[in-house]
């Protein structure tokens, strides 16, 4: 037990140390990009005014309440107090705003779209590889091509081209947004009904570019491990064939486990494209806005929670695996 | 004599390889394993020792195939039984196996007592897990393995104790024939010698009735095992007693490979370390005549042309070579003066 302790003491230390340097670069990237976000908004609010001192206070005021006049290390350190109390500030674009909320709203879309997405994607990869590598002959000669095929389509390729089929052309989905333009988001059956036709078309579209990556994957680990010899020994213990497919794919999924992780981690980048496609109101939508304005509050806090993520489900796979994975348990507790 | 626990006649097995050449690998082998003996069977590597293990099994998956041939084990004759019959009732049960690389023999994600589970209901369903348990912790402490292996994963055990845990695990159902196919080549001497003791203690406290040996080392097979017998090109050339072999080998081939070897007793300080020339013949294309003929000292025309049947002197010592057994022993003798 006190190897296990000390294992995940490891792990919680680097998390910290990887939190700790995540969150620097959060704040410091938005802030290197030319343009100045304040005179932007001025401009907008001044719209029209001519009086050059009025138009210099509105900058001023903006300045000062968004601790743009400060120096970089003191906006930082306010940075980092107002994140302790949940703070993340004001949105520069969507003033007054503030960011916690536009975060909290957009964040709900994007998990509920993309984590089903990757998981659903997921599972059927590893199906198909996985029969893939067991039948072998004809099925694997059509699975194999094809997955290498569609997983190299990006994903936004994938939403352009569902798009054009199935809302263009065929006329039987959505084309953009979450739900209909014309509701207000309530738990009435009409709404529900609304966001599931919505969630086809991006949803699909997360799920076909995820299926071929790992079908490849699960296809070659499953037939390593199927020539293993474990699997040849089983055999000629008499242990019955779907006990040691049961082995094989116990095994051959464990690498799998790691894509899973990390195709939760790529979520944003890979997927975001596909969220603006659709103009889906989840974080990726609301990270381009932010990029487009210079709203460094609204890039910090959507990157900062997109590693925060990727953070957490590293972090539970590095626990996971200790448990799954006798081997890693060996390596890493003595 | 014994009882006869394992009989093969004329068994030929063959690959099929990606061009749809067949290879013989195991032709016409025969031979016989009293109740109570072992059997050793050596030869240099690609001689066809691996495949006719795996072929004694009676269980054949690609890119092995069953040609001809039986094998009769206790008195009932496997061959022609269904293939998921022979994995039910023969496999693990009657005869067992120990896999060359025992290293990796086990499941690397599995306790070693839940491996152990699944071969005891793949023959006996619905056998409880304590049952199971209590099997397994009396025979592994019977056989000097602490029961606390049972609990471990294979990344836990050493090379050593990895092997006898395989080694328990195959004759966990007490099978009557135990093939054990390089089970210590791959360990140091300390190891070597506990596999080969477990072995031992296997065969006297009647675990397993009769056992086959493969290896490569000869001083092993003479230390270990009743009988050698020596494969060549996937025939057998020789078979005699251990001490016969050993001490007088009879065939060139078998002459060859024990004047290769250093065994460890009096007078071998004297005798000289030969090897063979040349390499096997390719069995895609099998020279026809005496296999062997084409790296043999004493080979005359006639070696390849003829088939050489399998000849038997006294005492079960049989041997597959066209010089009689007189003229052999002479050639031999006038080369040592």
């Amino acid at each position: 037990m006190k190897g296990y302790r000390r294992y995940f003491r490891k792990k919680i230390f680097w998390f910290l140390i990887t939190l700790a340097a995540s969150i620097l670069l959060n704040f410091i990237l938005p802030r290197l990009m030319p343009g100045d976000p304040v005179a932007a908004i001025t401009a907008r609010v001044a719209m029209g005014m001519n009086d050059a001192s009025a138009v210099r206070r509105i900058y001023e005021e903006y300045a000062r309440q968004f601790g743009t006049d400060k120096p970089m290390l003191q906006q930082f350190v306010m940075y980092l107090q107002n994140l302790l109390k949940g703070d993340f500030g004001l949105s520069f674009s969507q003033y007054p705003r503030p960011v916690a909320d536009i975060i909290s709203s957009a964040v709900g879309w994007t998990i509920g779209l993309q984590l089903p997405a990757i998981i659903v994607g997921w599972m059927l990869g590893n199906l198909l590889g996985a029969l893939a590598a067991y039948i072998r002959k004809g099925f694997d000669r059509v699975v194999m091509p094809v997955s290498l095929f569609v997983s190299n389509i990006p994903a936004f390729g994938m939403a352009v081209i569902l798009l054009v089929i199935f809302a263009l052309r065929l006329k039987v989905a959505p084309i953009s947004g979450a739900y209909a333009y014309d509701m207000i988001p309530n738990l009435s059956w009409a709404f529900v009904r609304s966001v599931f036709r919505h969630y086809q078309l991006p949803f699909w579209s997360i799920v076909l570019t995820a299926i071929g990556g790992q079908a490849i994957g699960m296809r070659s680990m499953s037939i390593y491990e199927l020539n293993a010899d474990y699997v040849k020994y089983s055999r000629f213990l008499g242990v019955p064939d779907r006990k040691i497919v049961g082995y094989v794919f116990r095994n051959a999924m464990l690498p799998q486990v790691t894509g899973l992780v990390l195709s939760i981690g790529t979520m944003i980048g890979g997927a975001l494209v596909a969220e603006i496609i659709f103009s889906y109101p989840g974080l990726g939508s609301a990270l381009l806005t932010g990029i487009t304005r210079l709203d460094y509050p609204l890039i910090s806090a959507s990157t900062l929670i997109v590693t925060l993520m990727v953070l957490v489900v590293t972090f539970v796979l590095d626990v996971i695996y200790a448990f799954i994975d006798p081997r890693v348990k060996a390596a890493q507790f003595d | 004599m014994g009882k006869t626990i394992l009989e093969v006649r004329d068994l030929c097995t063959k690959y099929i390889t990606r061009s749809h050449e067949d290879v013989y690998a195991v032709d016409h082998v025969s031979l016989s394993l009293e109740e109570g003996k072992s059997l050793g069977i050596a030869g240099e590597s690609g001689c066809g020792k691996s495949t006719l293990a795996l072929s004694l099994m009676g269980y054949y998956f690609p890119p092995l195939h069953y040609s001809s041939g039986e094998i009769i084990i206790d008195g009932r004759s496997i061959t022609g039984m269904d293939p998921d019959t022979v994995r039910k009732t023969i496999l693990g049960t009657e005869i067992a196996y120990i896999p060359q690389a025992a290293m990796n023999a086990l499941n690397p994600t599995q306790r070693v007592i839940r491996f152990v589970e699944d071969v005891v209901r793949a023959h006996r369903p619905g056998t409880g897990k304590k049952e199971i348990y209590d099997m397994a912790c009396a025979r592994f402490a019977e056989l000097g393995l602490p029961p606390e292996v049972l609990e471990k994963h294979s990344v836990e055990l050493s090379g050593g104790m990895k092997q006898r845990t395989v080694i328990a695990i195959s004759t966990i159902l007490s099978p009557k024939v135990l093939i054990a196919d390089e089970p210590s080549s791959a360990l140091d001497v300390t190891s070597q010698k506990m596999v080969i003791k477990m072995l031992r203690s296997l065969m006297e406290k009647g675990y397993i009735k009769g056992m086959i040996f493969i290896t490569h080392e000869l001083p092993l097979l003479y230390n270990v095992t009743d009988d050698i017998m020596v494969m060549y090109a996937g025939q057998i050339v020789e078979r005699n007693s251990a001490r016969g072999m050993v001490f007088s080998p009879l065939h060139p081939y078998s002459k060859g490979l024990m004047g290769s070897i250093i065994v460890p007793e009096e007078g071998v300080r004297e005798q000289k370390l030969t090897s063979i020339p040349g390499t096997p013949p390719n069995l895609k294309h099998p020279p026809r005549g005496c296999r062997f003929a084409e790296r043999c000292a004493y080979v005359v025309p006639s070696c390849r042309h003829n088939e050489i049947p399998m000849l038997e002197l006294e005492g079960g010592h049989t041997y597959r070579c066209g010089h009689s057994a007189q003229h052999l022993r002479e050639m031999y003798q006038d080369e040592q003066k």
